[in-house]
This record gives C-alpha cells, structure tokens and sequence, in this order.
C-alpha cells in the first residue's frame, strides 16, 4: 500500500520541520499560530469557491465545447476523406473495366477481321480455281473436237490409201463401202 | 540570520474583522488570490478564442484539462463526471499555489496545515456523505474485507476504520509537509551560501540550483498526488472496491 508509505514519510518530514524550527525559533511554527486559522480559512474558500466557479461555469464548459467540436471536424474529415477514397476506387475500377472491355472490344475486332480476310481469300481462291478449271475444260473438248476432225481426216486418208492400194494391187476398183468399214474398224483397233 | 521559518509566517496586510471573526487580508489571502487570477488566466482568457488549432495558452489549458479529465475517467470512471470540475479546481488551485511559491519573496499558502486540512477534510466529508447518499448503510461494507475469514476480520474490520479516518490527516500533512521541507531547505542551503561567502558558497549554491528543479517536480507531484488520491477516495465511496 502507499498510503502508508506516504504518511511515514510525512510524519518524518514534520518531525524533522518542527525539531529545526524549535531549534532556531522556540516561539514555533508559524503553520501552528492558531490566531491565523480564521483569516486562511475565510480566504481559502472565497479562492477556492471562485476558482470553482470561473472552472465549472466558464472553462469546462468552454474547453469540452472546443474539444467536441475538435473532435466532430476530425471525424468529419475523416468520413469525408473515406468517401474520396471511396468514389477513386470505384472510378478506378470502372475505368479499368473500360479499358478491359476496350481491350476484348479490339481483339474481338482484330480477330473478326482476320476471318473475314482469310474467308475473302479462299472465296476468291475458289473461284480462281473454278475459272481455270473451265478454261482448262475447255481446251480439252478443243483438243477433243479437233482430234475427232483429225481423225476423222485420218480415217478419209486412210480408206483413200487403202482404195488406191487396193486398185494398184488388185488392178480393179475396190467395192467402196465394204472398204470403208474394214478401214473404220482397223482404225478402231489401233486407236484402242 | 533570519530563521527558516521566517518565511511561513503570516502577515496581515489588511486587518479585517467581520462580527468578531478574523477576515484579515494577508499575504496567504494574496496568494491565494493571484493563484487563482492566474489560473482564470490561463483557462478563461486562453479559451476565449476557442480555436479548433489552439494557441499556446489555449494548448496549456486543454492539457490540464484533459489531464485531469483522463485521471477522473480512469480511477472513478463515468460516475465521476459530476466531480470533474471540483477535482480539476482542486488539482489546479494547489498547482497554482505550490509552483507560485517557488517564486522568491513569495508566499505559499499550502505550507499551512490548516489549509491543506481544511482541502482534505472537505474531500474526506464529501465522499462520505457521497457514499453514505449512494449505498445507505451498505456503505459501511467498505471496511469489511470480502473473502475474509470471521477471525481475521475482528483485526482487519479496526484496521480498515482506522486506515479511513487517517485519509484527511495523510493527504493534508502530505502536501504540507513537502511544502514546509523543500522550503525549509532551500533556505537552510541559501543561509550556507552567505555564511560560507564568496570562498566556500558555490558548494551550496550549486545544491540550490538542483534543488529548486526537483521543488517543482515536487510542486506538481504534490498536486497530481492531492488530485488522485481524492479520485480513489471518491472512486471507493462509488464503488465499493471492486
């Protein structure tokens, strides 16, 4: 316990006042005058009673007034500064989602272009192709129909030969006709 | 050579009476005063601007006020609101006078007993008519330990009434006491610095210097101590020792 403590300490403090003060002045302490008792005490409380009254009515009123409105502009500023902390974060975040969608928006675009390229390009391949084909058809059925007359010119020479052959051979006209077809089958066989 | 305790004693300045009572205005009654017109100064005139960013007077009194405010709020809790004016005037009037005494050809008025008792007796008769009106008769459970065997309590039950009723005797020899030694000290060294002159004198001169600091540590000690002790004081007649 320190109260104890305190009083002993006190209690040695008086001891050794009053046995200085009976040493140097034997008429006592001025502390133990009981003629000044009345005149302390009447003053202490008029002190002590507008000291409390300036404390109670003007200065506690006045400090706790000031610290609470202190307080409340603290937490105003705070609030306030947590609100644009607030609104920052979410115009960041909505920016970020633009940019997002921006970003996706153009790879979309760049990837629809490049299909739509590459579509154009085999479309157009396609028809290159289609084109070439015909014309390569058509020479074909040319080369065809002209080997049809070359043959057919080569089926004339031949029976010519073979008639003019047959005459120097047999030393008569040959029959034509019966000439013609034998003609018309040799060439058939040898086209084969 | 004056005495010590040449400088304790009291003189009238203005010999008053009222219907035979002894009003007389001395140069306690005059510290008194200007303690208190200090401290007017310090929490009236420098709150009067009220700034939200105090000024330096204004800073000084918002620290004894929550200094004190704090103490109350921690050793007698919400309760203690109602007394906060009286302890901080209580803290603040003994501040006042302890540290204006330090002032040389000064006076201190709490170098006399019989204020300092008549401040702890005031606090002493306050929380006990403060208990009494809050708890009736169970206040009296205040001096009966709990947990206590039967036998131990017939020592302890004397023991805790004894230890109750010296409350305004220590917290008014306390301060007083410190007041009347550091003073006495520092008078008794002060005689040493002429009686040894120019030659021997620094020795004590030089004691005075450290001294002087610690008096004002012990200046505010002294209030701090005054204050915080009533603060338990009333924190037990609220609370019944918890």
């Amino acid at each position: 316990m320190r109260i104890p403590v305190y009083s002993a300490l006190a209690g040695g403090l008086v001891a050794f006042a009053v046995c200085g003060t009976a040493a140097a002045k034997p008429a006592g302490m001025p502390q133990l005058d009981y003629h000044s008792f009345a005149p302390q005490l009447v003053w202490l409380v008029i002190a002590f009673v507008a000291l409390y009254l300036v404390m109670s009515k003007l200065a506690v009123p006045a400090i706790s007034d000031t610290l609470d409105k202190r307080q409340a502009k603290i937490q105003y500023d705070l609030d306030a500064a947590e609100k644009a902390n607030e609104a920052t974060r979410a115009q960041v975040a909505a920016y970020q989602k633009q940019l997002a969608d921006a970003r996706e928006e153009a790879r979309g675009l760049l990837r629809g272009q490049a299909e739509a390229d590459s579509g154009l390009a085999a479309a157009r391949f396609t028809e290159l192709a289609d084109r070439l084909n015909g014309r390569i058809a058509e020479a074909e059925k040319r080369i065809a129909g002209q080997r049809d007359v070359v043959m057919a010119g080569l089926e004339q020479m031949a029976s010519e030969i073979a008639q003019s052959a047959y005459a120097k051979l047999a030393g008569q006209p040959a029959d034509a006709s019966v000439l013609g077809t034998k003609v018309a089958a040799a060439a058939k066989e040898t086209s084969r | 050579m004056h005495s010590p305790m040449e400088q304790f004693e009291i003189k009238r300045l203005l010999d008053l009476k009222i219907g035979g009572l002894d009003v007389s205005f001395t140069n306690s009654s005059l510290w008194m005063i200007i303690a208190v017109i200090l401290a007017t100064g310090v929490f009236v005139v420098g709150m009067r601007q009220r700034a939200l960013v105090p000024g330096r007077l204004q800073s000084v009194a918002e620290l004894g006020y929550e200094f004190i405010a704090g103490m109350v709020r921690d050793n007698v809790g919400d309760q203690g609101k109602k007394y906060f004016p009286f302890i901080l005037t209580l803290f603040i009037f003994i501040l006042f006078a302890n540290v204006l005494g330090m002032v040389p050809y000064s006076f201190t008025p709490t170098s006399h007993i019989v204020v300092t008792f008549a401040m702890a007796l005031f606090v002493f008769v306050g929380v006990t008519l403060i208990g009494f009106a809050r708890h009736g008769l169970h206040f009296l459970s205040l001096f009966v330990p709990k947990g206590v065997p039967f036998v131990l309590l017939l020592l302890l039950v004397p023991i805790e009434i004894i230890s109750y009723f010296i409350r305004p005797f220590s917290l008014s020899i306390r301060l007083f006491a410190n007041m009347l030694a550091g003073h006495t000290m520092l008078k008794v060294f002060g005689g040493f610095v002429v009686m040894l002159g120019i030659i021997g004198g620094w020795a004590p001169l030089a004691f005075i210097v450290v001294f002087t600091g610690l008096e004002l540590l012990i200046a505010f000690l002294q209030a701090y101590v005054f204050a915080i002790l009533t603060c338990l004081y009333l924190n037990d007649s609220i609370h019944l020792h918890h």
